[in-house]
């Protein structure tokens, strides 16, 4: 028994491994190469499977509503379109793999994704250097910094940041625990709460980081409990977030929480369940879309998108179906002003002025490939298991 | 003090859950000495298959009980249609034989339940703070049940005469072939108990872990090395090396960093096999259950 049990443990643990990196691709059709004449290839690289399919199955029911739509109107100028979608399995090198792959072989016009900052960063590498248009949904400004290839249509985490900032400080809080995400969507983001909060006095006293899929935070939320702040951050995506939320309000402290706009989605509410009642978040208007002022420039929109897209598929779309709504839409109009030409794509996007979209009203300039200001930010709290606008001066 | 015993508990809702999926391991591998790699995905798909039945209208207990027969009826299938026709089944044969059927199944509940990853409702929502300690009633649940569970297992092996038989199965094959006890039937017996106790465990977890297609994996890796560090022949040491492992693990996120959370498994299973690969319980290192 000795020597078998170990031989047997190490067998079991590197089959498992192999295992473990070896799961299937899904592949969408494949066509002829793309040209000026043949079809319009969009591809979109989402984490359809993974810890980020909260954000990846909405996101590719909104793009099949609007496929479906241009398909219907008859295209792009006459031109068919062809929409290409892949699962980066809410990985790096699944991002990176399928971007050579959408950008190599199916050879596309334009490149939609990724759902998160990671996997975005991974395919940006291959956008600049191969030079084509590609618009992330996913949140880190580090997506675009510096990017000439590259834009996104969730909002920045820094503008999420300011309008964190400005809620304490009216509140009059001045230290925050953190609790982030250890993947890319918390990178970096310590320091930028730091950096905006710095002339309002307002710093970070503790940070835990958490697996995007991981299951238990017991660890991570008596720490950020012990380090007593004014108020604590939970910065992570569904349903990671969720349970970090229900996980700090099972050890019965009642220091308020806050949570990022990553969670703007229906996994939220249920898996937070009653302990997500009283947090505030800062997010984009659609899950608010209700309770808009019948003024708000974005209101007809949403309240159009909503209605098409719960009629597809019989629930209500989350924030992060919206990121893929305005990644799509800002490239179709790209594709239809400036053709497939690859250069002519990316300067048209760059001077996108007043597209209003889902999660904000966009304006991008060579400096600024996100386009999105504090302003289509709401703080959003939650009652009784819905979003409810916030009654505050600071949503104006 | 309260922080100690708060990561503590927490530690201890964690390793029922792996004690549980331990058992399983020890329970197919002493009889036939296959190493089950779907032991994780019968957990999976027991929390998986409890969410449905329970989002279908079903009563709790009634989707639990659904869920169980669900997968013991897949163990005891799997046993019959991919273990027992393998004429010469070694434990290497059986670990690729087992990847396969893991990975098959994840794709079948990919397929079947969709990505997302769901919680099933608590059997008792809410909890209840003791000296300070704060105790989510389903915690109480998991190591309720999985205590009953294991004792009943331990009874089984060591006083009912099936049990027995299973056990002469394991240290004895061909005297137990001669005095007529079916290995056949004694494997199959044991994927049914994999299967029953690997779903009770995923049906148990469900509301605090969350159960998706691909839980199983990790899952299944914890209850490998728990079962390891009872020596893969013990319920007790499996039992216990969940316990330790659960612990170990949410002491290590609390006191040293989160991220090395996952790595305690790992460094422990390479410091148990070099130290003492008997397990950390085992005394000797002959078969036991």
């Amino acid at each position: 028994m000795r020597r078998t049990t170990v031989q047997i443990a190490l067998l079991a643990v590197t089959v498992l491994g192999v295992g473990a990196c070896a799961e299937s691709t899904e592949s969408s059709a494949s066509g002829p190469s793309g040209s000026a004449t043949g079809p319009i290839k969009i591809g979109a690289i989402l984490d359809i499977t993974g810890a980020g399919a909260s954000l990846g199955v909405p996101e590719r029911q909104a793009l099949e509503l609007l496929d479906e739509q241009v398909q219907a109107a008859g295209g792009i100028k006459g031109r068919p379109v062809q929409l290409l979608i892949e699962d980066d399995q809410s990985t790096e090198d699944g991002a990176a793999k399928a971007m050579s792959k959408l950008v190599d072989q199916e050879k596309v016009d334009i490149v939609l994704g990724a759902s998160r900052t990671g996997p975005s960063l991974a395919m940006k590498a291959v956008a600049e250097s191969s030079s084509i248009p590609m618009i992330s949904m996913a949140a880190n400004q580090a997506i675009v910094q510096g990017s000439k290839w590259v834009f996104k249509s969730a909002q920045n985490d820094r503008v999420v940041i300011e309008r964190m900032i400005d809620y304490m400080d009216e509140k009059g809080y001045s230290s925050i625990g953190l609790a982030r995400d250890a993947s890319g969507f918390g990178e970096g983001v310590q320091e930028m709460f730091d950096e905006v909060g710095a002339d309002k006095g307002i710093k970070v006293k503790a940070t835990e980081r958490f697996a995007p899929d991981a299951t238990d935070f017991t660890a991570q939320m008596v720490n950020l409990r012990d380090a007593k702040a004014d108020v604590n951050v939970i910065w992570g995506i569904p349903p990671a977030a969720g349970l970090a939320q229900k996980a700090y309000r099972q050890l019965r402290d009642e220091t308020p929480v806050m949570q990022s706009h990553g969670i703007g989605n229906q996994v939220f509410l249920d898996s937070a369940g009653a302990d997500a009642n009283g947090l505030v978040a800062p997010l984009g208007r659609l899950v608010v879309a209700g309770q808009l002022p019948a003024d708000d420039p974005q209101r007809q929109v949403i309240t159009t998108f909503v209605d098409e897209y719960t009629k597809k598929f019989g629930a209500g779309p989350s924030t992060f179906s919206g990121h893929a709504y305005d990644a799509w839409k800002l490239a179709v109009d790209a594709l239809t002003a400036a053709g497939t030409d690859k250069a002519a794509v990316r300067d048209h996007l760059e001077q996108v002025k007043g597209y209003v979209g889902i999660s904000g009203v966009f304006t991008m300039t060579p400096t600024d490939h996100s386009g999105l200001s504090a302003d289509a930010l709401k703080l959003v709290t939650v009652a009784n298991g819905t979003w409810k606008l916030l009654d505050d001066p600071a949503n104006g | 003090m309260t922080d100690f015993l708060q990561l503590l508990f927490a530690g201890l809702s964690q390793g029922g859950v792996y004690a549980l999926l331990a058992i399983g391991f020890v329970a197919i591998f002493t009889v036939s000495g296959v190493i089950n790699l779907a032991q994780g995905e019968f957990a999976a798909l027991g929390g998986l298959v409890a969410i449905s039945a329970r989002s279908s209208g079903m009563p709790l207990p009634l989707a639990a009980v659904v869920a169980v027969a669900t997968v013991a009826l897949a163990a005891v299938a799997m046993e019959r249609l991919a273990i027992s026709p393998v004429r010469r089944m070694t434990t290497l044969v059986s670990l690729i034989l087992t990847l396969g059927i893991s990975t098959a199944l994840k794709a079948l509940m990919l397929l079947v339940f969709g990505p997302d990853a769901e919680g099933l409702e608590a059997v008792t929502e809410g909890g209840a703070t003791v000296a300070g300690v704060s105790i989510r009633y389903q915690d109480l649940w998991i190591l309720g049940v999985a205590a009953l569970v294991s004792a009943a297992v331990y009874w089984f092996y060591d006083r009912t005469l099936t049990g027995k038989a299973l056990r002469a199965c394991a240290e004895q094959p061909v005297a137990a072939r001669l005095v007529g006890i079916s290995l056949g039937r004694a494997s199959l017996l044991s994927f049914l108990i994999a299967g029953v106790v690997g779903a009770i465990g995923g049906v148990l977890a469900s509301p605090v872990y969350f159960t998706s297609w691909e839980s199983g994996l990790t899952l299944g890796l914890k209850g490998f090395v728990a079962a390891t560090l009872g020596g893969l022949v013990s319920v007790r040491g499996a039992v216990l090396g969940g316990l330790v492992l659960g612990v170990l693990e949410t002491f290590t996120a609390g006191y040293i960093s989160t991220g090395l959370r996952d790595a305690v498994a790992f460094l422990l299973l390479i410091v148990v096999l070099v130290v003492r690969p008997a397990g950390i319980f085992g005394r000797t290192a002959e078969a036991r259950v």
